[in-house]
């Protein structure tokens, strides 16, 4: 019977590991073939410190698990911006550098590591057999699936998850991506150290192959072999992966030094035919085992209705949210004093519009902005203004420059020269999360959701400054973190109702068609408050009957004194849209005013609207 | 930390030199081939450990356990790594990779863990665990002395083929159309495949040129060595660092020199350090290689150029009189057209 509570010890601490994995590779996406080592940094310093300086093992995994979180920080700095083949290329190389460094020492045991080290005891509870550390274990099993679980399913899970989807995009909805990534890497660390010192302390000993490079194979395939991004899956994983050991030794009678051969043939295997048959794990991502429990069923009717032709977005009731949102965007979103009301009597006529770009206040200034990519000029002493309750349009022929001058004003491109303010606020230098945080967003011209994540999810990203997007108020401050979720929820919300999206709030956006897309892509920017907000195309690719409450929607949006600028080809958008004109020939502006101006230029309009 | 292990003459210098090379042109071979299949296919090729260690058994079992001569049985070993290489490709990566689409990256390096170790494990099942010796005939065996240094006639012959076989690579890539067809597939196999090449074929060609380097390497080592199961393992680590470090879009001698000097590099090391730290030295120059790519050298530099930018937001561009004009209206004049 010991020998059973043993193996359940065993798929305790894996459990440990899977979880943590889970975290790192199947929420955040971030591939790591060094788990397994991070849990050697806490089993050689809680086996050395109970071994050499008698530490308790509470403070010997506790200061383990503190090495292993600082040392998990380190390996993610090089990490950050390394694409996939790289980061699986460095954790490669860092397993063996970590194990390499251990075996080097002779306080270690060198090669063989360390051996026979004492008991555990717990202030007098002594831990002599496997069946006494039941009880210990499942505790911090239950510890961590605590911890993980508050991390993945909150709004910093969500971030997790943005950044898996597209690191860039989340960038772009004003999230520090580098501040998770370290964190989320040092705490991913810190809980296989904390298992390595727990595996260390209950083997009694702690040696590189119990932390080798199969081993952290192992940890992945029981994570993929559970389902990424459902923790659940990983107990379940690591549990049934654990005991195939034993039951092929024991059960199925095969020699046991030869029973770890087969184990991992049999993950290997398993590890291909799950990437072939089944890539999304035994319970699938986002799959609530209670709520099936309960017997609810996913309610498969929408994603068919969002896939459905014919489908037209609702926003019969926008009229309504926005008078709400509006209200809610002067209260949160701007604390600048608003000025005197306009009358847009008559939207269509160029000469008010002209006038009201002229009274505007200037929201963002750029002043000889300049990029050269070798020798492409991408942009030349660009200077623009962008105004208050106004619409810019950015216009231009094919290759002009026009998206180049989004990633220059947004930080993802960092100009050569000039100036961007907005409010005041030197924006070049920043990153484009700063940017974003500022009150400038963008949308993208290939809108770049996150695919994975419901549409309400993809708002509820952009809300600014959420306390559960930090660690601190999500462990501390719990109500305050709920309190302000729902907040985000219902705003979120609104603005999925603003766009005519609601229907589809629990529907995962690569669901969704181009069109849909679009708009669930105009809701994300409105969510964040900005005051300025850079449209990429907007009404690009979308149903010809649908253009028409698109550019109602983007309309309204002036009278919520926003500043708008667009980049667009269709000259009926731009004419209905647009007060003010920048035309752009080969990173250069090199004509600006109404639309109508513009057109009647005959240079411009053999530039771009085609031979009169 | 332990500092000069061995005492600085010129003899054991030259003698590390030497080592270095030698040992350099089975990374180099390695990382040629690494680099091929993952910068033509996209596919993060683990299993390659596999691959390379059955080209040892597969010498071993037809020499030592079949009778062949030992030629033939070279022969073998090799086309043993270059079918287990190209089935891989065909059965595995490319149904998985139709199937993944965007995803397929991780799927496929998952798989090939997944074959690599179930691969690895059948190798210990059917020929145990233990190592086995590949004792070819003597004369290899023969210890050559160059000035100081010594070396034996199997790395003459490893250094030899090596370089033959960058060298016809090489050749191949520039001169036929086979050739200009990988690198169009390299390039965008998109554009490759609308000009008419398959580029799944190109793959299956990559994964059998890749697969020949590796099994010419392995048949090498295991002669001078014996053949493990986990045999693989260390050198095609090293050959991934070689393939990033010298970048998989390169020419193939330009990654082979990589792989020599960073050899080279690693034997040097062992002046200064005790042989066990040695291999850390590979993986630190890959971290702060990998490090590098991470930090914004024009940044860098910038406040190199211009230390104030470390202390504040310092910009030469910012002028005292914008500030007054901001929250008046614009002044642009309109551009007369």
């Amino acid at each position: 019977m010991e020998v059973w509570y043993f193996y359940t010890g065993i798929a305790l601490i894996y459990i440990i590991f899977a979880l943590s994995l889970n975290l790192l590779l199947g929420y955040a996406g971030q591939v790591s073939a060094a788990h397994a080592a991070f849990g050697a940094v806490g089993g050689f310093l809680t086996g050395y410190l109970l071994q050499a300086r008698q530490w308790n093992i509470v403070f010997a995994l506790a200061l383990g698990t503190a090495v292993a979180f600082i040392i998990g920080a380190l390996v993610a700095l090089p990490a950050l911006k390394l694409s996939v083949e790289f980061l699986i290329l460095l954790t490669l190389a860092m397993s063996s550098v970590i194990i390499g460094f251990f075996t080097t020492f002779d306080q270690l045991g060198g090669i063989n590591g360390l051996t026979s080290l004492p008991k555990s005891n717990l202030f007098g509870w002594k831990w002599q057999n496997p069946s006494d550390w039941m009880l210990p274990l499942l505790v911090a099993v239950v510890v961590v699936f605590a911890i993980c679980w508050r991390i993945g399913e909150s709004p910093y899970g969500r971030v997790l998850k943005g950044i898996r989807e597209d690191d860039q995009a989340t960038r772009a909805q004003g999230k520090n991506v580098f501040r998770f990534k370290v964190m989320v890497f040092a705490i991913t660390s810190a809980m296989a150290g904390f298992g390595g010192g727990l595996l260390a302390a209950f083997f009694q000993l702690s040696t590189p192959g119990l932390f080798g490079f199969s081993i952290s194979l192992s940890i992945i395939a029981m994570v993929i072999f559970g389902g990424m991004a459902n923790l659940l899956g990983s107990v379940l994983g690591a549990g049934i992966l654990s005991f195939l050991d034993p039951i092929l030794s024991r059960a199925i009678g095969i020699r046991a030094d030869q029973a770890g051969f087969v184990r991992l043939i049999a993950y290997g295997l398993l590890l291909v035919a799950l990437v072939k048959l089944r890539p999304q794990g035994l319970i699938p991502e986002g799959y609530s085992v209670v709520g099936r429990l309960r017997g609810k069923r996913p309610d498969t009717s929408r994603i068919e209705m969002a896939r459905a032709e014919g489908w037209r977005p609702d926003v019969s009731t926008s009229i309504a949210t926005l008078a709400e949102a509006e209200h809610e965007y002067l209260e949160h979103g701007s604390a600048v004093v608003v000025g005197a009301e306009r009358a847009f009597a008559d939207k269509h006529d160029q000469a008010s519009r002209a006038g009201l770009w002229e009274d505007a206040d200037v929201l963002v200034r750029v002043r000889g902005l300049s990029k050269r990519f070798g020798g492409i000029v991408a942009a030349e002493d660009l200077s623009m203004t962008l105004r208050r309750g106004t619409i810019t349009a950015l216009v231009g022929p094919n290759g002009a420059g026009k998206t180049t001058v989004f990633n220059l004003l947004t930080g993802f491109i960092k100009p050569d020269r000039g100036s961007v303010k907005l409010n005041g606020v030197q924006l070049v230098g920043r990153t484009p999360d700063s940017v974003a945080r500022l009150g400038m967003v963008r949308t993208f011209q290939d809108v770049r959701l996150f695919q994975r994540l419901d549409c309400l999810q993809n708002v509820q990203m952009a809300v600014p400054a959420q306390p559960g997007e930090r660690l601190v108020p999500l462990f501390f401050q719990p109500r305050r973190v709920s309190a302000a979720e729902r907040e985000a929820t219902a705003k979120a919300m609104r603005w999925l109702e603003f766009v005519g999206m609601q229907d589809f709030a629990k529907v995962p956006a690569g669901a969704l068609s181009f069109g849909q897309s679009k708009l669930l892509s105009l809701a994300r920017v409105l969510a964040s408050d900005a005051q300025v907000l850079l449209l990429d195309e907007p009404a690009s690719g979308i149903d010809t009957h649908w253009i028409d409450t698109m550019l109602g929607l983007i309309e309204s949006l002036r009278e919520q004194r926003r500043s708008i600028c667009i980049v667009e080809h269709n000259l009926h958008v731009v004419g209905r849209l647009a007060d003010h004109t920048y035309f752009m020939e080969l990173g250069r502006i090199t004509a600006e005013g109404t639309i109508d101006e513009l057109t009647s230029s005959p240079r411009l309009a053999e530039v771009y609207f085609g031979a009169a | 930390m332990p500092l000069f292990a061995v005492t600085i003459t010129w003899d054991s210098v030259s003698q590390l030199l030497v080592t270095g090379v030698i040992n350099g042109t089975a990374y180099g071979l390695l990382g040629v081939g690494f680099a091929l299949i993952l910068g033509v296919s996209g596919r993060f090729h683990f299993a390659y450990s596999f691959t390379y260690a059955l080209a040892g058994y597969g010498a071993f079992w037809a020499y030592a356990r079949v009778g062949l001569p030992f030629g033939l049985a070279a022969v073998f070993g090799v086309a043993v790594c270059v079918v287990a290489g190209v089935t891989i490709e065909r059965v595995g990566y490319r149904t998985l990779a139709h199937q993944a689409g965007g995803s397929a990256l991780l799927a496929i390096f998952v798989a090939s863990l997944g074959i690599g170790i179930a691969g690895e494990n059948l190798l210990r099942l059917t020929f145990s665990s233990a190592n086995q010796q590949l004792d070819g005939p003597s004369g290899f065996r023969t210890v050559l002395h160059w000035g100081p240094t010594s070396f034996r006639w199997v790395d003459v012959w490893q250094v030899l083929s090596a370089v033959v076989l960058v060298i016809a690579l090489t050749a191949l890539l520039r001169y036929t159309v086979l050739g200009r067809s990988i690198k169009a597939t390299r390039g965008n196999p998109e554009l490759a495949r609308i000009i008419g090449i398959n580029p799944d074929t190109i793959y299956l060609i990559c994964f059998a040129v890749g697969s020949l380097l590796a099994g010419v390497a392995a048949f090498w080592f295991g002669l001078k060595y014996s053949v493990a199961a986990d045999m693989g393992f260390k050198p095609v680590i090293y050959a991934f660092v070689v393939g990033f470090l010298a970048g998989t879009a390169r020419a193939p001698a330009r990654i082979f020199i990589v792989g020599v000097l960073l050899s080279v590099v690693e034997q040097l090391s062992s002046i200064f350090l005790e042989i066990r730290w040695t291999q850390l030295v590979v993986f630190v120059i890959l971290v702060i290689y990998l490090g590098s790519l991470s930090i914004n050298w024009s940044r860098v530099f910038a406040m190199i150029r211009n230390p104030a930018a470390l202390w504040g937001r310092a910009r030469v561009d910012d002028d005292e009189e914008e500030e007054e004009e901001l929250w008046k209206s614009g002044t642009s004049t309109p551009v007369s057209l």
